[in-house]
């Protein structure tokens, strides 16, 4: 891996050019998402931002559970119930081996959605209370969560911002700024997509994400242009060359780290809790988009004609 | 050298001590690790924003509803400006808790204006009947279109007779807005007094003798009694009546003898007897007993796990936990060899320092606690790799271990001190601004990044300090992997 030398100075459009069609595939996503889509957004907003109910529980089934169709169980919960408003836009899952139950309804009191379970148990039961994952979101709560996100990654933004301008000069904070915008806009893009095709829903870890790929994403490319500057106080004769000797010197290390913040996250996505898997894979993307922009991108703004 | 000793014998210490901490002090688990249930409630205050003393005085109400709920160990929080976060460890079932908190439970005494009691009559008669089709909707069949037809009739007869309808789809919800609209145009025929539920010492409940409805019995302070005597007084032995008034409606209203006409009705007790289950009447109790709320609440997250899905999720981060740091363990060996070593056994003491401190400050384990924990474990070994790939440079370049070692640590200084920054900067804005969810994340991952400082900079360099002092292990192949040994 020491005799891997890469050649930045002239793969340096191929890489500009790869970017800009990620970022325009991310683009097209978004629009996609805010106009041809049922939710009008750029991303599909989840039941944090949005409010909703939402109910998991387990089947407790002798042997195994018998497949049951969940439009029938729709249908059924239709004569024990008429609000129309939740029956009309439920969303019902089963998995696990017809054992897990997942349900989706607007928002709905504590009441209702006690209703709603005992109605359930009535069809599919016994239920084994002690899964039991319900969560109730109000909309305004919602809207109250979607701004708070927002004004974090904003004004986070702007702190890393203000740090990386009194750490280096103008043009290196120019560059790892840009390098920053780029990743977070990819991952956002991917996540429009997946909205788009998939259905996935982000919540506010999903923003929370977005927060620690910016912050990894700047130390990375903090840690490049460090090197650049050192080895140009070194050797200024040079400039390209020392920049490209520079990228190949740190290519270890960047390949090195986002591998071992790579390993736990991975294991998250395997083992962890269901909660957190978009959650660890949208920072492993993160990483992988922010160590990419941090070894090829950042420093190619650097090289000059 | 010797301070290096001294920072060995320091880091041993500080191994000691968390241990002997986390055995003393166990972590504490979120709701999510171990079951129960959270309810976020929402101030509701129409113009300006919500004062600190008004946040104040409703935690202060709402604390002592809580505790009367009688559930063992429940915790309420002011969360920001606005917004309180209640806590009901194994509680599976947040409904009984949910109507006792979000009442304001505004209790009134009012007395009847002049000529109003064919209204009233009228009104009470429609109460009679819109409770009977309640109870007649709660027992029946549900399924049965016959039965549902006829409450729907009954239902369009009242709302004719008092020129109202609701708007709600479910023929559950209109009835009990019916019943809310009656309750307070009842109120509406009665003037307000001075008396209220602040002029109260006390509030009990009993079964009524007659029949099986409870009733809830009210003590007023010394001033209260002498205005409840004034009150029915002034209408004792006349045709007005003395009404109940809950939060704008009116639960109950009641003649005073004319034996009451010189000193009304002394003693400072009351009863309200309004029909209560023993459940309403149980919670009537609780709202009386803590007060009225100043501002009105909103319940507007409900948040409930069951305990066996709360050890699932302990397992789960368990396992991705100890998967993170084997694997990540195996590689940092794979390519550092003994650097490697070092950078494992200065994981394992980051662990037991990261745990130790959430005991100590105390920081609650929740699930997006444990992934800025797991998230941290990698950002952690970064520092290391930064630093080994700095020595392997020097040792490449032919230096002296030692040297290799100084100059290594030395020169990656800045760039650890830069990453850790910018991510700490973000994990204060998430903490600072973040909802309850998300100040787990941030408190660990803030946490992890400040020790790992410690770790990355400190405790490797001493462990690898203390093991170059062996001839044995000061081969330069031990420290550069297979690939590039020369």
């Amino acid at each position: 891996m020491t005799s891997l030398s890469f050649n930045l100075i002239k793969n340096k459009n191929k890489i500009f050019g790869f970017s800009t069609f990620l970022i325009l595939l991310s683009l097209i996503g978004i629009l996609y998402s805010t106009f041809n889509t049922s939710f009008k957004k750029p991303i599909n907003l989840g039941m944090d931002f949005i409010g909703g109910n939402e109910l998991r529980i387990d089947r407790s089934c002798k042997e195994e559970c018998e497949f049951v169709s969940p439009d029938l169980v729709i249908e059924e919960l239709r004569t024990f119930s008429n609000n129309k408003n939740v029956l009309n836009n439920i969303k019902l899952q089963i998995q696990n081996n017809n054992s897990l139950i997942s349900i989706r309804t607007p928002y709905l009191t504590i009441e209702e959605s006690n209703d709603l379970i005992s109605n359930v148990d009535k069809i599919l039961g016994p239920l084994n209370y002690e899964s039991k994952n319900s969560r109730i979101i109000g909309p305004k709560l919602g809207k109250k969560l979607l701004t708070n996100c927002a004004t974090s990654l904003l004004v986070s933004l702007f702190a890393i911002s203000l740090y990386i301008s009194i750490r280096f000069d103008k043009k290196y904070a120019l560059f790892a700024l840009l390098a920053l915008f780029h990743d977070l806009l990819i991952v956002f893009g991917i996540f429009s997509w997946l909205g788009v095709l998939l259905s996935i829903e982000v919540n506010s870890l999903f923003a929370v994400s977005l927060l620690t790929i910016a912050g990894y994403s700047v130390n990375d490319t903090v840690v490049i242009f460090d090197r650049i500057r050192e080895n140009l106080k070194q050797n200024s004769d040079n400039y390209n060359k020392t920049i490209q000797i520079s990228v190949n010197e740190s290519f270890r290390r960047t390949f090195f780290t986002s591998i071992t913040t790579l390993i736990p996250l991975i294991t998250l996505i395997i083992f962890g809790s269901y909660s957190l898997f978009w959650f660890s894979v949208s920072l492993s993307l993160g990483i992988i988009i922010g160590s990419y922009s941090s070894i090829l991108l950042a420093p190619s703004f650097l090289i000059k004609e | 050298m010797k301070r290096r000793q001294g920072w060995l014998f320091f880091i041993i210490f500080l191994l000691t001590f968390s241990i002997y901490l986390l055995i003393n002090f166990p972590l504490q688990l979120g709701l999510d690790l171990k079951g129960g249930s959270q309810l976020t409630l929402q101030l509701v205050k129409e113009d300006g924003k919500v004062s600190k003393e008004e946040l104040e005085a409703v935690n202060a109400v709402l604390d002592k509803r809580v505790n009367n709920l009688g559930v063992a160990e429940s915790n309420l929080q002011t969360l920001g400006r606005d917004q309180l976060i209640l806590e009901l460890p194994g509680e599976q079932n947040p409904l009984s808790a949910s109507r006792i908190l979000g009442k304001t439970a505004l209790l009134e005494f009012r007395t009847q204006k002049e000529s109003t009691s064919s209204q009233l009559n009228n009104l009470q008669l429609q109460r009679l009947k819109i409770n009977d089709l309640i109870v007649q909707f709660k027992t029946g069949d549900k399924r049965n279109e016959e039965t549902s037809l006829l409450l729907i009739n009954n239902l369009t007869e009242i709302e004719n007779d008092i020129n109202y309808s609701s708007n709600n789809q479910q023929l559950f919800e209109k009835l009990v807005e019916t019943k809310k609209y009656i309750n307070n145009e009842i109120a509406n025929l009665f003037n307000k007094t001075d008396l209220s539920g602040k002029d109260l010492i006390n509030a009990g409940r009993r079964q009524e003798q007659t029949n099986n409805n409870w009733e809830v019995s009210l003590s007023f302070s010394n001033e209260g009694g002498e205005k409840f005597a004034e009150i029915t007084k002034s209408i004792a032995g006349t045709d007005k009546l003395l009404s109940i008034v809950l939060d704008g409606e009116s639960i109950s209203e009641a003649s005073v003898g004319s034996q009451f006409i010189t000193t009304g009705i002394t003693g400072g007790a009351a009863t309200i007897s309004g029909n209560f289950s023993a459940e309403n009447a149980r919670e009537l109790e609780v709202q009386l007993k803590g007060g009225s709320l100043p501002l009105p609440i909103e319940i507007v997250e409900t948040n409930t796990i069951g305990p066996l899905l709360g050890s699932k999720n302990i397992v789960k981060s368990l396992y991705a936990a100890i998967c993170g740091l084997i694997f990540v363990g195996i590689f940092m060996i794979f390519n550092y060899r003994i650097l490697g070593f070092v950078s494992v056994i200065s994981l394992i003491f980051y662990g037991f320092f990261n745990l130790a401190l959430y005991s100590l400050i105390p920081v609650t384990l929740t699930l997006p606690g444990i992934a800025g924990l797991i998230l941290s474990i990698g950002m952690a070994v970064d520092a290391n790799v930064l630093i080994f790939e700095r020595i392997r440079e020097e040792l490449i370049n032919g230096n002296t271990l030692i040297r290799s070692i100084d100059s290594g640590f030395q020169r990656a200084n800045s760039s650890i001190i830069d990453g850790h920054i910018t991510t700490f900067v973000s994990c204060f804005v998430l903490f600072l601004l973040g909802t309850n969810f998300v100040k787990g994340f941030a408190a660990t991952l803030g946490i992890g990044v400040v020790i790992s400082l410690f770790t990355s900079l400190n405790c490797s360099k001493t462990i690898l300090r203390f093991l170059t002092t062996y001839q044995s292990l000061r081969q330069k192949n031990l420290y550069l992997s297979r690939s590039t040994t020369p």
